[in-house]
């Protein structure tokens, strides 16, 4: 099976000489599609710095992440804004929808970026807010909605345009424990049932319980991996 | 609505109070610069007109050496031809013949040096404001008797003479060469509120300052005005040298009172610095009020460039706040600055014939309302506005999506 990510020798230093920081030293991973996969580690571990070289927000100082076989850090800024807007979906941590957009206009946004027609556009945002459990809160913008149902949102959009794999950088952190785990179960229930990737990084016990495969990060380096029956 | 578009407007009303700051900073600057185009064009006009109007006219026509020589024996020979093609020139409203020189007036109290000019009264009355400038007596009629004259006011109190009072008036004549000394009373005290002409001038019917100066039917200057008075100071009609003849120079009040064509310059100068200074001032302040706002916004341009938004599509979209922002500012500061313009020009500013540089502001002043002011100044606030704009969405363009979401992503 191809892997959706794969990275080689990744390597992401700060800083220099006495100051030098390895937030990433020679990572290698592998992600295969439908995966549930969370990076774990104590705060400063290097998640997120690994999470940002995924989705190709950075460039690393040496070694490469390839998507789908295709070398990120070798494409030109308009191709690399087009490939995150075409293969990979984010949730961030604060929620980060625009809060000027309501609910189905921050699901849309990708797609109109995409140029699907606006009929397509429609149904899709309808369909996807459903499955989260947000119908009827379409029109509601950011600010009328909860933190969880922020998130959903959050969850709807990334997976809205239908990216080989969704990036979550401690999705849950903003949320009460209750409210996470019902965050992660729909999360995991659109892994399994629609086959989308998940990578997220987490340093919560009960939220590692519910990953498929855990890649344990520390001091910039995976330590450890493990695969369990989601 | 694009969804640029439609992302433009709410973003610049998601700080109400700040975009209201902004609006107010450019409308503001565009209202001023509309009123202070208003008012400078109107200061412009009522200085040319109190310094053209007053007495000199829009216009003069001289011999070529009169003005450079002052000699009273540089006459305009052919008066009446230069009439008759003043007459037959449409754009000519008035013009006024004068014989003038320097001459001793002399009353029993003093003795002072003064300009006499002979006029034609009621041609004069066409191109001079002496006749509305009266304030005592009677103005100087072409039938009345030959020893009528009129003086300033302020001559009257150096003199210490009055109405009826004998004045003695002695001027060089020309053709036996000698001072011819005649008697005068004063039929007529003026007051043109110009402290060179009030002091300065007497005025006599023109055969009697012919006669006396012994230059015939010939006079030194012949004064016009325009109907259009904008003509004035145009030194490229054709008119001034379809006006001249052989030994003569027709020359408007650019040529003539070239201080005068300096201030006015100067005054579109000033325009200029103060234009310079407010557009350095709302540059300044809209570059910041968008900066506050990119600056808010840093974690959400992380984002939406993170999920695939292009560089260029986030430049668009603060230009498209800029651009929004300038065009409501441009209503807003145009209605302002008509308002303004208005209110003033129908109230009037009164500088009660204060004297900038020797012209006595005679006129209330009334700022004027031109096509200009609601079409090149809301241009030039258009681009200032886009200028200041283009700083803050390169910044924002330039934005790192790993540097924005430090916190998380």
């Amino acid at each position: 099976m191809k892997p959706v990510i794969e990275t080689r020798e990744l390597c992401r230093f700060y800083g220099a000489g006495d100051t030098l920081v390895k937030a990433l030293d020679d990572v290698n991973i592998r992600i295969d599609p439908g995966e549930f996969t969370a990076i774990v580690g104590p705060s400063g571990s290097g998640k997120s710095t690994l999470l940002q070289q995924i989705g190709g927000l950075d460039i690393p100082n040496h070694g490469k992440v390839l998507l789908k076989d295709k070398p990120i850090s070798e494409m030109s800024g308009k191709e690399l804004s087009d490939f995150r807007r075409d293969h990979i979906g984010f949730i961030f941590q604060a929620y980060n929808l625009i809060p000027v957009l309501s609910a189905a206009e921050n699901c849309e946004y990708i797609m109109l970026l995409q140029g699907i027609p606006a009929a397509e556009r429609r149904e899709r945002v309808l369909s996807m807010l459903a499955q989260v459990g947000l119908e009827g809160r379409e029109d509601r913008l950011p600010g009328q909605l909860s933190g969880g149902q922020q998130q959903r949102v959050a969850v709807a959009r990334a997976m809205v345009s239908q990216p080989d794999i969704i990036l979550a950088d401690e999705p849950t952190a903003n949320l009460d424990s209750q409210t996470g785990m019902e965050l992660l179960d729909m999360m995991h229930d659109l892994n399994r049932n629609e086959g989308m990737t998940f990578v997220f990084s987490t340093h919560d016990p009960k939220i590692m319980e519910r990953a498929s495969r855990l890649i344990y990060v520390e001091d910039g380096k995976v330590i450890r991996e493990e695969t369990r029956n989601g | 609505m694009g969804l640029t578009w439609k992302l433009a407007l709410r973003n610049i009303l998601r700080n109400k109070r700040r975009t209201t700051l902004t609006l107010l900073l450019i409308s503001m600057t565009l209202a001023i610069l509309i009123f202070t185009d208003g008012y400078m064009r109107a200061m412009s006009d009522v200085m040319v007109r109190s310094a053209t109007r007053l007495y000199p006219g829009d216009g003069q026509i001289h011999h070529v050496d009169y003005l450079a020589e002052r000699d009273g024996e540089k006459v305009i020979s052919d008066v009446d031809g230069h009439l008759q093609r003043l007459q037959s020139t449409e754009q000519i409203a008035s013009y006024s013949p004068r014989a003038m020189d320097f001459a001793m007036v002399s009353s029993s109290a003093n003795n002072l040096a003064v300009q006499l000019v002979g006029i034609d009264p009621q041609l004069e009355a066409g191109v001079s404001k002496l006749e509305s400038s009266l304030v005592q007596g009677e103005y100087l009629s072409s039938q009345g008797r030959s020893q009528q004259i009129m003086i300033g006011r302020p001559l009257a109190e150096l003199l210490e003479v009055d109405l009826g009072d004998r004045l003695v008036v002695s001027v060089n004549n020309y053709e036996i060469d000698s001072v011819d000394q005649r008697l005068f009373r004063v039929s007529g005290i003026f007051q043109l509120n110009s402290k060179f002409y009030d002091e300065a001038l007497i005025f006599v019917p023109l055969a009697s300052a012919q006669e006396m100066m012994g230059i015939g039917s010939n006079v030194h200057e012949i004064a016009f005005n325009f109907v259009d008075e904008s003509l004035s100071s145009d030194e490229s009609l054709a008119l001034w040298s379809e006006l001249s003849g052989p030994q003569t120079i027709a020359e408007g009040w650019t040529t003539l009172m070239p201080d005068l064509a300096t201030m006015i310059g100067l005054m579109d100068y000033s325009m200029l610095i103060v234009a310079t200074i407010l557009f350095v001032v709302a540059i300044l302040g809209v570059i910041n009020a968008m900066f506050m706002s990119i600056y808010e916004r840093t974690y959400e341009f992380g984002v939406v460039l993170a999920i695939g938004t292009r560089r260029s599509s986030l430049f668009v979209l603060i230009m498209a706040e800029g651009l929004m922002l300038a065009l409501i500012s441009l209503v807003l500061g145009s209605i302002l600055g008509a308002i303004a313009v208005e209110i003033t020009g129908a109230v009037g500013i009164d500088y009660g014939n204060m004297d900038i540089s020797g012209v006595a502001l005679a006129e209330v002043l009334r700022p004027e309302i031109t096509i200009g002011q609601f079409t090149e100044l809301p241009f030039s606030v258009f681009v200032m506005t886009m200028v200041a704009s283009l700083y803050p969405a390169l910044h924002a363009a330039r934005i790192v999506p790993a540097q924005a979401l430090h916190k998380s992503l």
